[in-house]
């Protein structure tokens, strides 16, 4: 084999290229008609790569209708072109990591097909809009093709998932906008910042030092998901302390299914607690693990909850990024540490060992968070790049390591740790203090220390 | 076992996974959409434009940014 860059490095030069071009395109492809106007570009501009990144819509009954676009008209080159995104970047970073590219081809295309399957299992109506993420069903279909068939000799040099999930991070990063911590001001920030961190600390203290789960890096995932943001959280922190393909399943699949639960039961607890809908929205939002279930069981409340729920959600969204960071650290300094190893600086030490793809992913979160403050215009050019462009294909990248872990994953380790049910305990506990510590901050936050007087 | 029965039977071993998948997302999924708290909430959440799926906030169809109200309920800096 060729000698090539670190794996790490590559997911760095690619993510980080991807945003600069997603930048550049929309910068190059700006309204010349009131380019700072949020009215007009509520989701900021538009980007003429938003084309090349398609995904399979919504259907019912017909798998076949995910390929039309609202209009009905036929979208299956958008969709084409966005597992031809797979294909690119797992072969560029095939390349730039010393591999054979023609090796690479025949299974990259495959596992992009995977990927494409997983997403229109997902976009069935029900699937989605119970939340059950794309995730959960690219790992589904790698275990089953997986475990069904084996993985044939051919597909191996695809199997890159780490790649794919790490250049999905790097990507990722130019989403997580510092700007967004502020959106509420001070009752979002303590809702957000005060117990959230907190609750990641004691669940995973929980989980090594009472429940004595074997594994740090799987409390520590399974902590982040459920204190921070689900899914998104489970793949930045579980790449950051290096957990296992099959920890990192493990607790997308909790996550996912308590976050179903949840979003059906919090909104008629919160009605006959007969909680104020601005309240129960901060609550729903610091405690429901994943996005798009927070900003459901908000709506189902009201308009005003599900606003509040969707941004302190977004707040949330917006520590990833220093979680993550910490967790690498924490992990490069202490855990990682060789006791009989060459002693050095505590620094040095944890900046041979810290994982570099957390620099490229705090490197887009830091310009594309620079950019925003910029101004109006500034704001929407980035927007426009980010959910035009980089969000998309970050999605297809993770869609597409989920499947390779899928492939991958051994669940006889797990068994063990399966049967004694000690992360489901881990899991409930942690969401348990969760939902009082959190409730308890909204009621001073959002309940009385910040709010107005009620006019008569 | 022979190589050609191990590929026949991971054939058919894919063949029926694949059968039942089909089934539950073509034929059981529709039928439950028909049940009225999930048709209720499907319905709720198209009128209301929410994707739940969404894994981070940039996948929303709308955009969560400050609301115009909180200022009348909330004193953000005080």
């Amino acid at each position: 084999m060729r000698q090539g860059l670190h794996e790490d490095v590559a997911a760095v030069v690619i993510g980080l290229a991807a945003v600069v071009l997603a930048l550049a395109v929309t910068w190059q492809s700006r309204p010349a008609d009131e380019p700072g106007s949020r009215e007009r570009y509520p989701k900021g501009w538009y980007t003429p790569l938003a084309d090349t990144v398609g995904m399979p819509g919504t259907w019912t009954d017909q798998p076949l209708a995910a390929f039309r676009d609202k209009q009905g008209e036929l979208a299956v080159v958008p969709i084409l072109l966005g597992m031809g995104w797979v294909v690119l970047v797992g072969g560029l970073g095939t390349l730039l990591t010393g591999g054979s590219l023609g090796r690479f081809l025949g299974g990259g295309c495959v596992l992009a097909g995977m990927a494409c399957l997983a997403y229109l299992m997902a976009s069935q109506k029900v699937v989605k809009y119970y939340n059950l993420e794309y995730p959960l069903w690219a790992l589904a279909v790698g275990l089953f093709v997986g475990n069904a068939a084996g993985v044939p000799r051919w597909l191996s040099p695809a199997l890159i998932g780490e790649l794919f999930i790490k250049t999905g991070l790097v990507v990722f990063g130019a989403e997580v906008l510092v700007s967004r911590l502020l959106a509420l001001g001070l009752p979002g920030l303590l809702t957000a910042w005060i117990v959230t961190p907190f609750v990641l600390v004691v669940t995973y203290l929980f989980g090594v030092h009472v429940l004595k789960i074997p594994s740090r890096p799987l409390c520590m995932t399974l902590s982040a998901d459920m204190s921070v943001c689900g899914v998104s959280a489970a793949i930045a922190t579980g790449a950051a302390c290096r957990a296992k393909k099959e920890e990192i399943s493990l607790a997308i699949g909790l996550s996912l299914f308590f976050t179903v639960i949840m979003m059906v039961a919090m909104p008629p607890v919160i009605r006959a607690m007969g909680l104020d809908p601005i309240l129960g929205g901060a609550w729903i939002g610091g405690t429901i693990d994943a996005t798009g279930a927070v900003v459901a069981a908000g709506e189902s409340l009201g308009k005003e909850a599900g606003e509040v729920a969707a941004t302190v959600k977004m707040i949330q969204n917006s520590m990833i990024g220093l979680i993550a960071f910490a967790v690498a650290a924490y992990w490069a300094g202490w855990i990682d540490r060789d006791p009989n190893g060459p002693r050095g600086t505590l620094a040095g030490e944890a900046w041979r060992r810290f994982p570099r793809f957390i620099l490229g992913f705090l490197a887009a979160s830091l310009l594309c968070s620079w950019l925003h403050s910029q101004g109006p215009e500034q704001a929407l050019w980035v927007e426009g790049a980010t959910t035009g462009f980089t969000a998309k294909l970050r999605g297809w990248l993770f869609c597409t390591g989920f499947v390779c872990m899928g492939l991958q994953t051994n669940f006889r380790e797990l068994a063990p740790l399966l049967v004694s049910g000690r992360p489901v305990v881990l899991y409930l506990a942690g969401q348990a203090l969760n939902l009082a510590l959190t409730l308890a901050m909204a009621s001073l936050t959002f309940g009385w220390l910040f709010r107005k007087a009620v006019e008569p | 076992m022979s190589p050609s029965l191990s590929t026949s039977r991971a054939v058919l071993r894919l063949t029926a996974g694949t059968a039942l998948v089909a089934g539950v997302w073509c034929g059981l999924l529709p039928r439950l959409l028909e049940w009225p708290p999930v048709a209720r909430h499907v319905a709720l959440m198209e009128e209301r434009r929410v994707d739940p799926s969404a894994m981070y906030y940039t996948e929303l169809e709308r955009l969560p940014l400050r609301p115009a109200w909180v200022d009348d309920v909330l004193v953000l800096w005080p």
